[in-house]
Order: C-alpha cells, then structure tokens, then sequence
C-alpha cells in the first residue's frame, strides 16, 4: 500500500512540473473555484501550498475539507491521476481501457479488501461505457412518466377547479362519515352481543364532545383553561413551611451547583482539548 | 480551597486562557534570550570607538525628518539591559519579544540636539550602525527594522535570532534606543517649541508632542523600574496585565498607536495600584474588571492622571492633550500618543465589557476575550483611503510637531466627523503607515503605501438615512459661510421652513435624494463628497463596502424589495374582505400573513404579476410576463364551533372544504380568482397570489396532550406546524420593526447559503432566527447598521458558534428567566445525551431555543445533521474571512466579491447541471454553472412542454384562460428533488432552491454501507444511478457529471 502511495506521489511530482490546469492532487484535497482566472497553475499552486501550511489564513475560495478515509484517497488520487491523463492525451477511450488494464494490474499488490468494487464494476460496465460515454437522456416532451411533462401533467391534474374539489371533498366525507357509522354499528353490536355493556374505567379528563352524536358537553376553550391556570396561585404554604423543607432545598440547591461545577470542569477539559482557550 | 473559589465558570475558562498565552519562562527559553542578548551584546562590541558618522548612508531619512548636523564619533551604547513586558514576566502570546534598551552614550549628542530632530536622526544613525554588524553575524537570522508605536522617526531594530525554540515562535528581540539624561528636562517643556520649521508668521508655536518624543526615550528606564516595582512578586497584577492585554489585542480600534498598548495598560494598572484602587486580595480577574470599570467611568481622566500625589501643572497637560497620564519626576504625558477620537472608542469598548460581564452570562469569557472585534466587524461602513504617491498631505514635511501620517488621520476624522454629523456614532481613523520590513534609509516617502482605514458607526438608522442635511440660518452670515465652504455646490439656499423651531427660518439645506431601498447609499455618497471636495483625492482611491453584495439581492436593476409597500397594500385588502365573508357557516375571526416577503426577510417578495390581478381585460405588458407564480402563505383563525370532527384526517378535510368555500366566495363577490389543489387553496388578488391556510386551535391542543403524555414519540401536526410558523412570523416581524436593516442581512444571509447549495440543510425561519440573534444578543458588539456587517457577523457565527456543546438562545423579546433557559438547557442535554458514546448521534446538531420552541424541535431537529452542519460550518468561515480580507486589503474589483457566492463544484461525489432557462426565475440565476473534469456521464435535451416566460403566442385569448396557465407554485427543481429522494435513497442531494443551475449528489454513507452488506451480489454501479437520475429529470437535466468514486468501504 505505501509502497503504492510512494508510487502515485511520484507520478503526481512529475505532473506539477508541467503547468496543465487540472492538475491539482486530491491529496490536499483544496479545492480550487472554477475559475478561469486560475490559469497560470504555477502561482496558484503555490499559493496553495501555502495556504496548506497555514490553514487559518485559507482563501476564501477555497475550502478545505479533510476526508478521514485514507483509503479512498489513495484511490481517488490514483484515479484522478488516470483520468487526467486520460483527457490529456485526447484519446480517451483507448487510454479508458488501458487504465482498466493498468489497474487491474497494480490492484494485484493491493491486499485483497482493498481491490475496490467500484473498480470491478467499472470493469463489467466497459464495454457499455465506452460505446456511449455520454449516455443521451431524451427531451422528454413526448413521455409523461418522467421529468419536466410528468411534473406539468402532475401540476394540472393537481388542479381539476374548485367544482370536482369540491365534490371530492363531499364524497370523502360521507364515506369517512359512513365508516364511523358502521364503527360505531360494530361496536354496538358487538356489545349488543351478549346483552351486556362493557363498563370501561375511563383514563384522563372527560371528553368534552360526546362519542356518538358530536355534540360538545361540557367543552372548556383551551384559552380559557390557560387563563384559569395562570390564575391559580402557587401555593404559597408549605415550600419553606417547615424546616426539614427549607434544609432539603438547601441541600438540593447545593447539589445542583456541585453537578454543575463538576459539567463545567468536564466541559472545560473538553474545550481545552479543542483548543479554544487560544485566542489567536 | 480551590473548590470554593473556583465555583465560577468563567474563572476557570480565563485560567486555562492565562495558562494559554503566557509564556513558561523556563530554564531554555532563558537560556535562549540572555543568549540572544549576549550575542548582540557582542557584536555591538565589535564596533571600534570613535568611528566617524556621517549619516551620508542614510541621508534620506536625515532629510526626511529635516535635521542638520548629524555628524558624530560612535561610542559604546552606556548600557544594555532587558525591559518591556519580558522584565515584567507578562509576555503574551503571539507576539514574542524582548525589549532591549541601549541607553545611547552622552558623548555622541551636543547639549542642543534636542532641537530639529536632531536627536532623532542620530538615534537612527546610531541604531543603522548597530544594524549593520549585527547583520554580520551568523548567530541571527534575519534584523529588521520597525518602529516604537507607529512613530517613522522613532525606528527601532527587530532581531530575530538563528536559534529556535519550538515553544516560543516567533521570537524576537526589539533593540530599543533610550536617552537616559541626554538632555536638559526643562527644554523639553510642553510650551517650548524645538522644531524651528513650526511658525506662524514668524511666531515659534509649542511643539508638545515632539517633546513628548524625546522625553520618552529618557524617561523609559526610569517607567520600567516604576513598573517592575509594581509588578514583580504580584501574580495576580501579572495575571489581571495579561487579560487586558488580551482584551485589547482583540479590539483592533483600541489596540493601535493612537490608543491602547501592553505598556500603557501596565501603566494604568499601576496607577491603579498607586492609588490603592486594586489590593493584593483581588483575583484577576476582578482586577480586570475594575480597571474596564476606571477606564470606562472615572470622572479622573477629565482632569488628568498623576502617578505621584501632586501636579502643580495640571492643566498645562490637559491642554495639550486629551488625555493625561502624568508623571511627575519626568515631566512626561506617557499618554501623549492618545488621541480624543481614540479614547472615546476606548471607553466605549470597557463600557462595552463591562456590559458582557454583566449581561452575557456563560458566554461572556467567549465574548470578551475569544471573539476577535477587527474593524469589518465592528464598523458599519469601512472607507480605505489609498494615498499611495499622493503628495499633498506631506507638503509642509513630514514631521513637525506631529508626523504627517498623524496630522492626515486627524484631518480625515474631523472632515468625516462634520460631514455625517449625527448620522455617525463614532467616525474611526486609524493609519497603520508603517508596513512590516520597510526600509528607513532612502526617506520616508515609502510610508504610504499601507491604506488609511476608516471606521464608521451608525447612530440610528433613521439618522443615517435621512435625505436632507440642515444647515445653517441663511441670516447668520459667518455660520451660513462655514457651512457653503464645507458643502460647496452641493449646498441649496433653499427655503425650508422649521416647522418644529415654530418661527420661519430660512435655512441651507443638502438634500440627497434617493429611492427607498437606495438609501444606504446616501452615506456612501456623503463620505466620496466630502472627501473629494477637501482632499486631493481621487475617486478611484475611496474604496467604500457598502453595496458590493446588493448584486446578489437585485432583479435587473431594481431591488424587488421596492414592491413590498403594495404587498402589504394588498394583503390589508385581503384581510378585510376575508372577514367580510357572509356565506360559510363559521366567520373569519383573524388573518395572519406567514410569509417571509412580509416581513420584509424573502429574498426575492414576488412583484405584482400582470395576470393575477381581477381587471377584466387583458393588460398591455412591456416586458414578458413569468409564467410561475410564487404564492405567499396567509393564516386564518375561524369562530370556535364545537362541530369540528375528531381524527385529523377528517379535520384537514373539513378544513379544505372551509377553504374552497371561501375561495368561491371571493371569486363571486370580488370576481377573484381561485385555483385550488386537494391540500392548497389560492386566490390572486391585485398581481400577488395568496395561499390560505386555516389553524385550528383544537389539533394545538390534541398535540399539546401528547406532548405531556409521551415526550419522545412526537406527533407534528399540521396545526402545530402552522401554530409555530405564527409565532415565528409575528415575532420576527415585530423585530423587523426595531431594526430596519435585519431585513437585507436575513435576505444575503438566506442568498448565501442557498447559493452554496445548502438550501435543504438550513431552513428559512432557522436563518431568520440565526440573523435574530445578532441583533437581540449583539454583544461584545452594537446591533448592526449595515448589511455588509450584519452578513459578516452572521458567517462568524456560523464559523465560530461551539454549536456541539451549547444551545444558542435566540430571546427575541428579551423575556427569559432563569427557570427558562434552565429548561433549554435541560432540554439541550437531552439532545446532547448521547453525544458521549457515539459522536454521530445526535439530533439538533445546531440547537436553537426560542420562546415559542424551547427544544428547538421546530426548524432544525433534523436538519443540519452533525456532517451538514461541519460542512456549513468550513464554508462559513472561508466566507468569512474572504470577506474580511475584501473590507481591510484586497482589491475590490466585483470578481472578488461574488466569489462569496460562488460556489465549488468539486465537493461532491457527482454533479447535475440543469438547463438555466427551464428554471422558474432564470433572472434569479447569479452564475451559470459550468464544469470542466469530472466524467460527462449524461446530458440532455431541454423540455418544449415548459417556459419560464410566456411568450406572446401564449398570451391571445381571455384573461380567465391566460390565469389557467398562470402555474402557482410551479418549481420543477422542488419537483426534481421529490422524484430523486422517492427512487434512489442512497444519494444525498445539495441544492438552491433560490433558483440554482446546479445540484450536488453525495452518496450517503450509511446506505451504502448497508447496502453492502444486504445485497452485497447486487451492487449498484454508480454510472447506472447517475444514468437513472438524469432520466427522472428529463426535460430539465442538462448533464450530469461524475466526480469521485463514492466510498463504498468501510
């Protein structure tokens, strides 16, 4: 593996010294802005390097994004590398293959978990993919299953007028009322069964509307509960009525500064640990 | 004991900071300076006695600073020995250095050199000497020069040993020259005048600061061994000196030469000490606040600060300079430096600190001494002025009384101070003329390539934006004078009537005339004005931040923000004739608009559309009309009924059938149009579409039991959702309301992170919160005044925020008790809970509190996670200091500023380029994507079945069928998104929903992971998804690229 790395950095040397545009490593994975004024590679590269060193003063253009998987860096590099020059020969699909080609023999020294299945895939799909390297999506405009004429057919079907609304509407609601009825039918019958009726203990507040007919019993307006309990007043005896009360809370307040404290230290410890006492 | 004293967080946090910057004076780094010293101490050595000086090598700076007779035998410096901050034990890191005096030896001055700068150009000489041997010898790396407080004629040398020390970088030794009794005291009095070139008519006038100059010199051994007195054996004094000068080294307004330095500080702290303000039982940290408290209150700086317990000539000082720190035995200010304008800044930032030791709570250690207060960040409005090769301001010499660098800056303050009068709060000039590593000897002409900066911040925004300057009374001639010499042309004699002064008086005026969402500009316009008309500038060389970011907020040439008077105009029309409804069974008790256009935070508030208005007739169009419409969200409360049904679903039905009967409603009585879907209801009224929404107060409270009942298993509900969007909307309106330019910072706040694609991570309302915070919570600053700043101080937040270990609490009516922000945080740690054991899960990554959602359940539960919110975070503070570095130093061309909008394309695993002309705003579009590597994987034909405009083919026929094919809501990009989510859940998809060309795909790791392991025989190949993602977008798609490999390993 390392000796592979060696292998690809090699290669990457060699590369920088010829001033091509693209030709930037993954490795320190800056990445650049498209940006034509970039041309002249070689002050930007440099920039680059330096701005690796330094990375708090790094350019606003660029952002830097540090990837925890060796692994694929490794990978991507070295594909990078194919790639690139790949596109500057200009002869992309022979040299396409001959990197296949060429990969499949370095993957050898590879260890074997590290063959990637991208790789392999890429392989199986060759041949496809250098028949038609761009594959051609359609315009669409005569196929409503997909795209741009699905989402417009969606979007009118979406609106059929307020009348077929309406009446969709209507329909649901007698079929949802429907349901209910034949719920509560069920239920009746099921209770009418046996000649009993099941006495349930009921949990919780009373409902305020009845099950069957809808209508509201004893319905409180849920602003006018709040209001209520703002209204009530705390009780104000019995807090620090007795002593052994007021020494609890003392004792608790106490415990809770203590957990607090000892949150603070963690967290501290924490913080030191990233840094953050630096204030430069 | 520890424990006990220890209780306080913020005690504990400014420990670990002290233990941070302070510098071990260990056994090597002692070794390493007495090494650096005695090495000077012997090249210097090595220079022969009675060398003769002629100053011919330097004759520049001779000339420069206008002295004659410089000629001298070289001598031995009398001794060399360590003072400045080293002696004192109280280095702060970063800057290094050790202070070396070499007092220079009598022999070399005449009795009289103290006239003409001749003193100083020895010194230089003197030091230039010095200079070259030490280049001579190996054992340093590199001598420079540099200068004592910014002063030109005051050069010292910066040597930088060859030896290095991993734990100190950056280390040097500043070799500094003083003139322990070279003269007579009493020469150097304030009234005498020593620079003979100072004259008026003939009459010498005083020249107290260059006296200052020379006193300085001969006074600084005497100071230091009055503040190693002081220091040394004082750990706390030590400690409570490192703090401030933290403090002060992050407020780069107060940390400059007409202000604040580390020796300064220690001056006053001992004065403080002298005066038996501070006592040996205080920790530090009091300390520091006590000497914020004097700095920033004491009625003793109006009279003068006297070290020794007497001063016969108090007054004598104080008129000459604004401020006084007197010492008696040497008749020196030490405070000659401070200017008037330097010293109010300085008493606001203590006033300032003060406030956050009071009021910030946990975060106030972060906001006084970690959060950096640099002028971008601090001003409203910035001015460079490059005066490079400008040769007015140094017509009569460079140095007089005072240095001309000194002398412009105080002319600039002044001309600005004047010209904004009360628009300005606080009109700052500071003048770094000195760039690192320049050279002295060919003259000082090079000291002015470094800019001039200017900060300026707002009073009121009323203020700033007021259109007309008053002036004087026409009838007082001399008054009426001043002002036409000041305003020139631009004045108008005009006859504006004081109504308020209730006598008619003639007055002059400026008027500035300006449209409405131009008005931030005026400020821009009185600055060049001014500065044009006084200095021999040209325009080319002010370079103002003020509206380089308005490009991104424009449609053409015209904010559309311009439309959001009739919105609102249309909406009060709405509201009433919803309320006057008569035929649906229950009434319309309120209406509430939801919707971020009005509240004046939308980025682009829709302009009226020429067929959604209810003329009968088609209108005369000038331009293309859109063919989307964007329709705004508008809440409606009903009566309380008790019919209501019980299960959701039912309610929404209900509600629906509510909706479209209003909708007919309107349609019969007002002849608007409505179009509805089986969920949205909207009506078009004069060019703006509505959409209607009923909030039902029972499902609030269904909700709220379940919420009481079972805290994890929560249930959103439409009403809760539309309960919150209220609550959120009124409050952020009322904000608006008090501070008129949160509205441009939360609209370039949502243009930047929807143009860096993270428009599914950040939610609009969670933007909106974010913006809030900086204007309820602005410490250790003032609330913003200018979009530019408030953008700025927006991405640091982001950048900086600890958002892993703290909720941020928006309190935007300032009514939280303590109990409340314990239950925030109470709830934060809930969230936090698991963060210990697997850093990965968490929810609320970004947790924000509000009053309204105190678990921070509304806006950002799901959304960032911990891997979006690390990447908004990267792309934040690149942001951030691009922008910074834009208002201090680079070239403003437009390029550099859009590149904040820019985004990179090559952060993603593939990339989809949309056709920009299938976009429902193509004008919103700010750079058309383009990609050069990556693998063109599919491109694809534009779709015929849509426009975004409708040509005039589309546009024959009556007005009811042109409102058909009016599309509401339309967003083929949000359709996209839909589709790809539904079909292939492995990729995570980036985008602008603000009208973007481009989206982003991640592979999602966990999927893939999973995916692996599940059907590891049927592997997906990336091509073949990309293949069918381009396929689900036909018609819209118009490449897709393939960038890097997703990582499909563990």
């Amino acid at each position: 593996m390392g000796n592979l790395k060696e292998k690809v950095d090699k290669k990457q040397k060699k590369k920088s010294k010829k001033p091509n545009n693209s030709d930037f490593s993954e490795k320190d994975v800056m990445i650049k802005k498209e940006d034509e004024r970039n041309k002249a590679t070689r002050p930007a590269e440099k920039k680059k390097r330096k701005r690796e060193k330094g990375s708090s003063i790094d350019g606003g253009d660029a952002i830097q994004i540090i990837r925890e998987d060796d692994v694929t860096k490794a990978e991507g590099e070295k594909k990078r590398n194919k790639l690139r020059k790949k596109k500057k020969e200009g002869r992309s699909k022979i040299m396409f293959c001959a990197y296949i080609g060429k990969s499949k023999k370095s993957k050898k020294k590879k260890k074997e978990h590290e063959t990637s299945k991208e790789d392999e895939i890429i392989l199986e799909k060759r041949g496809e993919t250098n028949q038609d390297e761009a594959y051609c999506i359609s315009s669409g405009d005569e196929d409503c299953s997909k795209g741009m004429k699905k989402w417009l057919t969606d979007y009118h079907q979406s609106r059929p007028g307020l009348k077929v609304l309406q009446q969709r509407l209507d329909e649901f609601i007698v079929s949802h009322e429907e349901k209910l009825e034949q719920e509560r039918k069920e239920r009746e019958a099921q209770a009418a069964e046996g000649g009993w009726t099941v006495v349930k203990h009921h949990k919780g507040r009373k409902k305020t509307t009845d099950s069957e007919s809808g209508i509201t019993v004893g319905s409180v307006a849920p602003a006018a509960v709040e209001n209520q309990m703002t209204k009530k007043k705390p009780k104000e005896v019995g807090l620090e009525f007795y002593r052994f009360q007021k020494r609890e809370a003392q004792r608790s307040e106490i415990m809770a500064l203590r957990s607090k404290f000892e949150e603070d230290r963690k967290r501290i410890q924490q913080l030191r640990a990233a840094r953050k006492f630096r204030p430069y | 004991m520890d424990s006990d004293t220890l209780t306080e967080p913020m005690e504990l946090k400014v420990l670990e900071l002290i233990k941070e910057v302070q510098i071990d004076h260990s056994p090597s780094f002692t070794k390493l300076v007495n090494d650096s010293v005695s090495s000077i101490q012997n090249s210097i050595n090595k220079i022969p006695n009675n060398l003769t000086v002629t100053g011919e090598e330097v004759a520049g700076f001779v000339r420069d600073v206008g002295a004659d007779k410089v000629d001298f035998k070289f001598k031995k410096p009398k001794s060399i020995e360590i003072g400045g901050s080293y002696s004192l034990k109280c280095v702060v890191k970063p800057d290094i250095n050790v202070d070396l005096f070499i007092q220079l030896p009598k022999e070399c001055f005449h009795e009289k050199d103290y006239l003409n700068h001749r003193y100083h150009a020895k010194r230089f000489i003197y030091l230039s000497i010095i200079k070259k041997f030490l280049n001579l010898d190996s054992s340093f790396e590199k001598v420079e020069w540099s200068t004592l407080q910014n002063e030109a004629r005051k050069p010292v040398l910066l040597v930088c040993p060859a030896d290095k020390l991993a734990e100190v970088p950056g280390f040097v030794v500043r070799i500094i020259p003083t003139a322990k009794s070279l003269f007579n005291v009493a020469k150097l009095d304030l009234k005498r005048n020593n620079v003979r070139a100072l004259n008026q008519d003939g009459t010498p006038l005083p020249t107290p600061r260059y006296n200052s100059s020379i006193l300085e010199d001969m006074c600084s051994e005497y100071n230091t061994e009055f503040l190693k007195k002081t220091f040394l054996g004082w750990k706390a004094l030590g400690e409570a000196l490192v703090l401030l000068k933290v403090w002060a080294r992050q407020r780069n307004s107060v940390h400059s030469h007409d202000c604040l330095n580390g020796y300064l500080i220690a001056i006053i702290l001992s004065y403080l000490v002298a005066h038996e303000k501070v006592n040996n039982s205080m920790r530090p940290l009091q300390i520091f606040r006590v000497t914020l408290d004097f700095i920033a209150n004491s009625k003793l700086w109006s009279r003068g600060l006297f070290l020794q317990k007497q001063g016969e000539d108090r007054m004598l000082y104080k008129e000459s300079f604004p401020v006084v720190i007197c010492d008696s035995t040497t008749h020196i200010n030490l405070t000659f430096r401070i200017k008037g304008s330097g010293f109010s800044e300085l008493q606001d930032e203590a006033a300032l600190t003060l406030k956050c030791l009071e009021k910030s709570g946990d975060g106030a250690f972060e906001d006084i001494f970690m959060t950096k207060i640099d002028f971008p960040a601090k001003y409203d409005y910035c001015v460079r002025l490059n005066l490079k090769g400008n040769s007015e301001f140094y017509s009569s010499g460079y140095c007089l009384d005072e240095e001309c660098w000194r002398s412009h800056e105080q002319k600039v303050q002044s001309l600005l101070s004047q010209g904004l009068s009360d628009r300005a709060r606080s009109v700052r000039v500071i003048w770094r003329n000195i760039p690192s590593g320049c050279s002295f000897e060919n003259g000082l002409s090079t000291l002015d390539v470094e800019p001039l900066l200017v900060g300026i911040s707002l009073s009121s925004l009323d203020k700033a934006f007021r259109v007309v300057d008053i002036g004087a009374d026409a009838e007082n001639k001399e008054e009426a004078a001043k002002f036409r010499k000041f305003w020139g042309k631009r004045q108008s004699f005009g006859d504006l009537r004081m109504v308020k002064l209730l006598k008619a008086q003639v007055r002059l005026y400026v008027l500035w005339e300006s449209e409405q969402w131009r008005k931030h500009l005026i400020l821009k316009r009185i600055v060049e004005y001014i500065l044009l008309r006084h200095l021999a500038i040209s325009k080319t060389s002010i370079e103002q931040t003020v509206d380089q970011l308005d490009f991104s907020l424009v449609h053409g040439v015209e904010d559309p923000m311009s439309f959001s008077a009739s919105l609102l105009g249309a909406f009060d029309v709405l509201s009433k004739r919803l309320r006057l409804i008569e035929d649906i069974p229950l009434k319309v008790s309120s209406v509430q608009p939801l919707d971020p256009a009005f509240r004046c935070t939308s980025v682009f508030p829709p302009e009226p559309h020429p067929l959604a208005s209810e003329k009968g007739n088609v209108p005369r169009l000038h331009k293309l009309p859109s063919s989307c419409i964007q329709p705004l969200e508008v809440m409606i409360q009903l009566e309380g009924s008790g019919n209501w049904p019980m299960d959701d679903v039912a309610i929404e039905k209900t509600k629906s059938a509510f909706l479209l009967k209003i909708g007919e409603s309107l349609e019969n009585s007002w002849g608007m149009t409505c179009t509805a879907t089986e969920d949205d209801v909207d009506v078009f009224l004069s060019g703006y579409a509505f959409r209607l929404k009923i909030l039902h107060e029972r499902g609030l409270s269904l909700v709220k039991r379940e919420i009481g009942s079972d805290q994890g298993k929560r249930v959103s509900s439409v009403d809760q959702k539309l309960f919150v969007c209220s609550q959120h909307s009124s409050m952020i309106n009322g904000l608006q309301g008090i501070f008129p330019i949160y509205g441009p910072v939360v609209r370039l706040a949502k243009r930047w992170v929807a143009s860096h694609m993270f428009s599914a991570c950040l939610s609009e309302e969670a933007i909106e919160l974010l913006v809030a915070h900086l204007f309820v919570k602005p410490l250790p600053f003032t609330a913003p005044c200018s979009r530019i700043t408030g953008f700025l101080r927006f991405l640091r937040l982001l950048a900086e925020y600890d958002w892993i270990f703290s909720p941020l609490i928006v309190d935007l009516n300032s009514d939280f008790n303590p109990s409340d922000k314990k239950e925030i945080h109470d709830k934060f740690m809930l969230t936090r809970k698991g963060y210990e054991e697997n850093s990965q899960n968490i929810s609320s990554a970004m947790f924000l509190a509000t009053s309204y959602d105190k678990a921070s359940e509304a806006w950002t539960r799901l959304s960032p996670n911990l891997l979006e919110l690390k990447r908004l975070v990267a792309y934040a503070c690149s942001s951030a200091n691009l922008l910074t570095r834009l208002v201090l130093r680079d070239q403003t061309d437009s390029y550099r500023w859009e590149c904040l909008f820019r985004t990179p394309l090559n952060n993603y695993n593939a990339v989809i380029l949309l056709h920009g002309d299938r976009l429902p705003y193509p004008q919103r579009l700010l750079f058309p994507s383009k990609l050069n590597h990556g693998r063109l994987v599919a491109h694809g034909n534009a779709s015929k079945a849509f426009q975004p405009f409708m040509l005039p083919r589309d546009l024959r026929g009556s007005l009811d069928e042109l409102k058909n094919k009016l599309l509401v809501d339309f967003d083929p990009l949000r359709c996209y998104i839909a589709d790809l989510e539904k079909e292939c859940n492995i990729l995570k998809s980036w985008y602008d929903s603000l009208g973007g060309d481009a989206i982003g795909l991640t592979w999602e790791r966990s999927c893939s992971k999973k995916r692996d392991r599940d059907e590891a025989g049927e592997e997906e190949d990336p091509i073949d998804v990309l293949k069918a993602v381009g396929e689900a977008g036909k018609g819209f798609v118009k490449s897709v690229h393939f960038l890097k490999a997703p990582r499909l390993m563990n």
